[in-house]
């Protein structure tokens, strides 16, 4: 019936390609910075493609590390992957407990959980407490207080409280134990969920930039994002932290440097991109409100 | 023989239920446990923290030891003619972003519809949604490199035009229209995928009879899925209103620079740089007064367009 090719088809596949094209050209024009030689990037010639593709600037901003590029994309590694663990175990844990009838009061705990989401307290009464608490320029600041997202909990406490009660009951009959119950039994039908808050929490560590800004005050702990603004942002145009040199007879200049930069600090989420977007996309979905 | 029914058990006090009901859940609330800490020392503890705003307070002397002295710094807000310049900055900012970034995604989403061809759909949604995960920071690095008086493709162009070099990133007259350009470019794939999915419920023999009737695509597209979307444009347009005080402080930290602030300082950058980048004493205090009273207008607004989109749907929004 709709297999008839119209005019509108046409025009309408090429509009959205070319959407498609122009919301991914600035990537890709940095990337191809990252890999031209500084000579055709200072004349211009760098626009559409690569000119002599090289990977000197990756290996100039990686190994100096008075730079502290490779050190931040270790610490915000770090900070991610250890930061979503415990985000994952602690969110799932308090769902999950908030999801049991026999629980008293849980109503009134999600109610203030969703209260102080509604009602933000902002940055400085957070920072006086987590001062108190030994956080400023600690790199568990990364990992604990923001290891419970509201609305990660929200979601995570709807898709537990749509399960039959009766495997709850099953388990209890067997024998087992609250928290066998909830790892042995419940863990294993809630991977999807699990996958799709733990893509959210792990981009969301990964892109942080106040927290670290704010809290994180020794180089040696900074992360990648903050360590950008620094040599890319902050600089401007009299760059001090990038010089024209040459590498390997390659000659790289600040243009070349700052793109590789960029560059290194999105990597991570683009190589992931592909294998994670079904769950970015069943985020964005459940994730809607607010 | 049954007596053992009658005799009459002894009355529970709440004592003894609460001990019954600790035994019996013990192993719950330990899980509960790190969630519980949580919530008070990173959730309550802060709004407590906010009483600050009646004090003087000195980091030495700490919360508790921090003289009160009423509503001074809420006077002070008020006499101060620099706050009427942010909260105009704030509420334009949020205002030119929902002006754009409302309508485009269910411009694209509409057009998406249509396409066919499945390679073509599913690639260019991907695309569309892969800057919304992108950190401002890369965002913004990504746009000064575009920018660049000297060296940015932007500027090259306009020089190959004959025009006059613009210094983008500080001229206040461009803050804004860089701000909203970012965040279109981040959201609009994003808030494209809400009414994506409304459009798969829409019935297919809705489109077969119209199209039966003679009815040429871009009819069908304009007069069945436009007015099948209309519950949801309408829940997103109240929410967006009702987050017309949050902006992307991150983006506009990262963005902004002293030459620009007549139109990018915000409330929350104002608030960030009195406790964090004075070169002075940070005034906690003062800081904290200025984002109680933008806490409590944004959740009024929050609380009440919640309540208004659930005229319009049967789903709360939380």
């Amino acid at each position: 019936m709709r297999t008839k090719i119209s005019l509108f088809d046409i025009c309408n596949n090429l509009f959205l390609l070319l959407v498609a094209l122009v919301c991914t050209y600035p990537f890709l024009y940095i990337f191809f910075l990252s890999i031209s030689d500084g000579r055709s990037i200072a004349s211009g010639d760098v626009v559409f493609f690569p000119k002599n593709p090289n990977l000197e600037a990756y290996q100039y901003i990686l190994t100096n590390s008075n730079l502290g590029i490779f050190r931040g994309l270790l610490n915000s590694g770090i900070y991610t992957v250890v930061g979503t663990i415990v985000a994952l175990m602690i969110t799932y844990m308090t769902a999950y407990v908030l999801s049991r009838k026999q629980i008293k009061g849980r109503f009134v705990i999600m109610s203030l959980f969703v209260f102080t989401w509604v009602f933000e307290a902002g940055i400085i009464p957070a920072y006086i407490v987590l001062n108190k608490l030994g956080f400023v320029d600690n790199w568990l600041v990364m990992i604990i207080p923001n290891a419970i997202n509201v609305q990660f909990l929200i979601i995570t406490k709807t898709f537990l409280d749509g399960l039959p009660p009766e495997l709850e009951e099953a388990a209890k009959i067997d024998g087992a134990n609250d928290f066998q119950i909830m790892s042995r039994v419940f863990l294993a039908i809630s991977k999807p969920i699990l996958a799709t808050i733990g893509v959210f929490y792990a981009v969301f560590i990964w892109n942080q930039y106040l927290m670290p800004l704010i809290y994180l005050q020794s180089p040696n702990l900074q992360t990648i994002q903050v360590m950008l603004k620094r040599l890319v942002i902050s600089s401007g145009d009299s760059n001090t932290a990038f010089r024209t040199i040459i590498q390997n007879g390659v000659m790289l200049n600040p243009g070349n440097l700052k793109a590789a930069a960029i560059f290194v600090a999105m990597m991570p989420i683009v190589l992931v991109y592909p294998f994670v977007q079904k769950y970015f996309k069943k985020g964005i979905l459940i994730g809607s409100v607010k | 023989m049954i007596t053992s029914e009658m005799t009459p058990l002894p009355r529970k006090t709440w004592v003894s239920r609460f001990l019954t009901y600790m035994k019996t859940n013990r192993l719950l609330l330990l899980m509960l446990l790190p969630g519980l800490i949580s919530l008070v020392l990173f959730k309550l503890a802060p709004l407590g923290g906010m009483i600050i705003a009646f004090q003087d307070f000195s980091a030495f002397r700490g919360v508790l030891g921090s003289p009160f002295v009423g509503l001074a710094h809420f006077q002070r807000i008020f006499e101060d003619p620099y706050i009427w310049t942010l909260v105009k900055n704030t509420v334009l900012l949020a205002f030119y972003s929902l002006l754009f970034t409302f309508p485009v995604p269910i411009i694209f989403a509409l057009l998406l519809n249509e396409v066919r061809v499945r390679w073509i759909k599913g690639s260019v949604q991907s695309l569309s949604f892969l800057p919304y995960f992108i950190s401002s920071a890369v965002m913004v690095s990504i746009l000064y490199t575009l920018l660049s008086p000297s060296t940015g493709l932007v500027n090259d162009i306009l020089a190959r035009f004959g025009l006059d070099t613009i210094y983008f990133m500080a001229e206040p007259g461009w803050f804004r229209t860089n701000y909203v350009l970012l965040q279109v470019w981040q959201t609009f794939g994003y808030s494209a995928i809400v009414y994506i999915a409304a459009m798969a419920a829409i019935d297919p023999s809705v489109y077969e009879s119209a199209s039966l009737d003679g009815a040429s695509r871009f009819q069908q597209m304009l007069h069945i899925t436009l007015p099948s979307l209309k519950p949801t444009i309408a829940i997103m347009l109240i929410i967006s209103v009702g987050n017309i005080f949050t902006v992307d402080l991150d983006r506009i930290l990262l963005m902004y620079n002293q030459s620009v602030y007549e139109t990018a300082d915000v409330i929350q950058t104002y608030v960030y740089r009195l406790a964090f980048a004075s070169s002075g004493f940070p005034e906690y205090s003062y800081g904290t007064a200025v984002n109680l009273l933008k806490s409590v207008v944004a959740y009024v607004l929050v609380v009440g367009t919640n309540k208004l989109s659930t005229k319009y749907s049967d789903t709360r929004l939380f």
